[in-house]
């Protein structure tokens, strides 16, 4: 039997989340009294709540089938690598290779071969970006690695 | 202001060249977002919401509320067509214009989805005047005990109404107002989970909180999506028109529909996917020929179409007059206010007129734009549902990190939405709402600021919850909701559990 592994697995991180704030909370923050609440009361009590709703979550999940998720990890390692790619590049390269580049990793999980399509889409999605960007919204940005 | 004197103003505000523009912008994006499977209305308004840091709280409002009312049209386009439906409301539409474009009927259909949506915004847009100036005045009695207790009940109301896993929906609500605790504490100056980040002292940024939640993670999840074929090949003006009987059959579904949606949109938490599901089952159970449902019955597109319009419009009834978002886009709307430093509440309608029958006049002409503009333009709507989504995700991601990027000119918040989005992919995969983390995000710093005040008043006294009539009445349905929902869980328990043999 296939266990129900995104409710066990999703319940029990966020246990362990709800408990990890609250154990911070009770830690650093002043909870105060009903009368006058501290700061540390709100996240204390929320935590305390995240940590048990969580069990309950996961618990009556472990004797339940249920069906896994598809998971694309390849397709969410590009897309994060792109974000990644283009947000630290931005400031070094400038925004025309920064943009080039994102939209190139970020074509690498699409469901079709080739490099054609995947330049075009850049340099077109590129040009989209400097025009409505730079010379639309005018942000100031980089448009070119320093230096050149 | 009275009522007529009010949609006067409202309509010579809204009928302005500068606020026309973003007006038809509005209602054109969330058409197209709507259409396009794979990006909601969510992901659209947080991807607009840097632009309007650059026009008046007015105009992005109205822009705003265009997506949104926008993409129900276009969810629609594409529930019909390709049985796809771009947003969760159209799901419903699905169910009975699906089989009505593959008999070759898709033009009826559409034409009813439009034609309806169009009358039930115009009922929403009644109700909304005749309840807002009501609610205002209500609400001025609201003391910090009942703000506390009502928006605690939308969130009970919005994890548990329709839900399957109403658990599941607690726990990213309440992570959600976890969340909402980082930063500096506003009554003690104390900061709160930011480890020493500068970053964070604000708090976690909206924008990139919604950006990498609904854009990233919806992103992941459709990136290897196949190439779509659609039903219906040609549509055009002539295709849609509706036989006389047609005609006749939506008439009241559209009515009952409407005045279905715009009473659930009003109330906190249900908001207008709820709507949706509740009017189609009515249909069924007034139509003389139920199995007729699910094979192809016009009721079953209109009536849905009609309510989920008019709660769109009403859900900013309890928004604009409370202060207190219904469902996950009223929270990003109430977020985009105040960002401009607007603070919706029962002030709102002497304090700022051209907004409010601003925001009114707009729905009556953006929903008539949309009836006009949609007539002639099905075809256009119908080719982009062959556009394969690898065009246009790169460009979906660079323009989000450009967007989060514009709000305070920091990387970091480029690194957060990549972050954020990982964790927004992680809960899509294990089935967590993020809509309703996002709602608990937005409320959870309003419920503890009331809380605090409250029991402040109060002198710790956690009686004055129930002692004032408004709070109690919250209270008391908070109690019956949370009841209802775990005789339900039993109650399915026992019918999923298979008695062994």
């Amino acid at each position: 039997m296939r266990r129900d592994w995104p409710d066990i697995l999703g319940g029990l991180a966020l246990a362990a989340i709800g408990a990890a704030a609250a154990g911070w909370a009770l830690v650093h923050y002043d909870a105060g009294s009903l009368r006058q609440m501290g700061p540390g009361a709100f996240p204390l009590v929320l935590g305390a709540m995240l940590a048990v709703i969580g069990l309950v979550v996961a618990l009556p999940a472990l004797g339940r089938a249920g069906d896994a998720p598809a998971v694309e990890p390849w397709a969410a390692v590009a897309v994060l690598a792109s974000i990644l790619v283009f947000g630290l590049g931005l400031r070094p390269l400038g925004l025309v290779v920064a943009s080039f580049a994102g939209v190139v990793v970020a074509t690498l999980p699409a469901p079709r071969r080739g490099w054609v399509w995947r330049i075009c889409l850049a340099v077109v999605v590129t040009a989209l970006t400097v025009l409505i960007f730079r010379a639309g919204l005018q942000m100031s940005l980089p448009l070119w690695p320093r230096g050149v | 202001m009275g009522t007529w004197e009010g949609l006067l103003t409202g309509l010579s505000f809204a009928l302005q060249p500068g606020v026309l523009v973003y007006c038809v912008l509005g209602v054109v994006l969330g058409t197209f977002v709507g259409v396009l499977p794979g990006i909601g209305a969510m992901a659209a308004i947080s991807l607009l919401l840097p632009i309007t840091y650059y026009i008046s709280a007015e105009a992005a409002l109205i822009m705003l509320a265009g997506v949104y009312y926008g993409a129900q049209y276009g969810g629609a386009v594409a529930s019909i067509l390709m049985r796809l439906p771009g947003t969760p409301q159209s799901a419903v539409t699905a169910l009975d214009g699906y089989p009505m474009a593959r008999s070759g009927r898709a033009g009826p259909a559409l034409f009813a989805a439009m034609a309806s949506s169009f009358a039930g915004s115009v009922i929403g847009i009644v109700v909304l005047v005749l309840m807002a100036g009501w609610l205002s005045r209500v609400a001025v009695a609201f003391g910090a005990a009942d703000y506390a207790a009502m928006m605690v009940l939308g969130l009970v109301a919005a994890s548990t109404i329709g839900s399957a896993r109403p658990a599941k929906g607690f726990a990213m609500i309440v992570l959600g107002m976890l969340l909402g605790c980082i930063g500096t504490d506003v009554n003690s100056g104390v900061m709160r989970y930011t480890f020493g980040q500068t970053e964070l002292l604000d708090g976690v940024n909206l924008v990139a909180l919604a950006m990498g939640l609904f854009g990233v993670a919806e992103v992941i999840g459709n990136v290897r999506d196949p190439e779509r074929q659609s039903v219906a090949e040609r549509i055009g003006l002539r295709q849609m028109t509706p036989t006389r009987d047609d005609l006749r059959r939506m008439a009241f579904p559209t009515l009952r529909g409407g005045a279905l949606g715009s009473f659930f949109g009003t109330l906190p938490g249900t908001g207008s996917t709820l709507s949706s599901f509740l009017s189609y089952a009515m249909e069924r159970r007034v139509a003389r020929r139920p199995e007729r449902f699910g094979e192809g019955a016009i009721e079953g597109v209109s009536g849905p179409e009609a309510a989920n319009n008019s709660a769109a419009i009403t859900a900013f009834v309890p928004t604009l007059t409370l202060g207190i978002p219904g469902d996950p886009i009223m929270a990003l709307m109430l977020g985009a206010l105040v960002i401009h430093g607007v603070q919706p509440g029962p002030m709102m309608l002497d304090a700022r007129p051209e907004m409010f029958w601003g925001l009114v006049a707009s729905f009556g002409i953006g929903n008539l734009l949309l009836l006009i503009l949609n007539l002639p333009l099905i075809g256009i709507w119908v080719a982009l549902l062959r556009i394969p989504f690898r065009w246009l995700y790169p460009a979906i991601l660079i323009f989000i990190c450009l967007g989060v990027y514009s709000v305070r000119g920091l990387t970091y918040d480029i690194v957060a939405v990549a972050a954020i989005g990982l964790g927004g992919y992680l809960l899509a995969l294990a089935r967590f709402s993020p809509a309703l983390l996002l709602l608990g995000f937005v409320l959870g710093p309003l419920i503890e600021t009331n809380l605090r005040r409250a029991l402040l008043i109060s002198r710790g006294d956690p009686m004055v919850f129930l002692e004032r009539p408004i709070s109690a009445a919250f209270v008391a349905a908070i109690a019956g909701l949370l009841v209802l929902s775990a005789v339900q869980a039993v109650r399915r328990r026992r019918a999923t559990t298979i008695p062994p043999r």
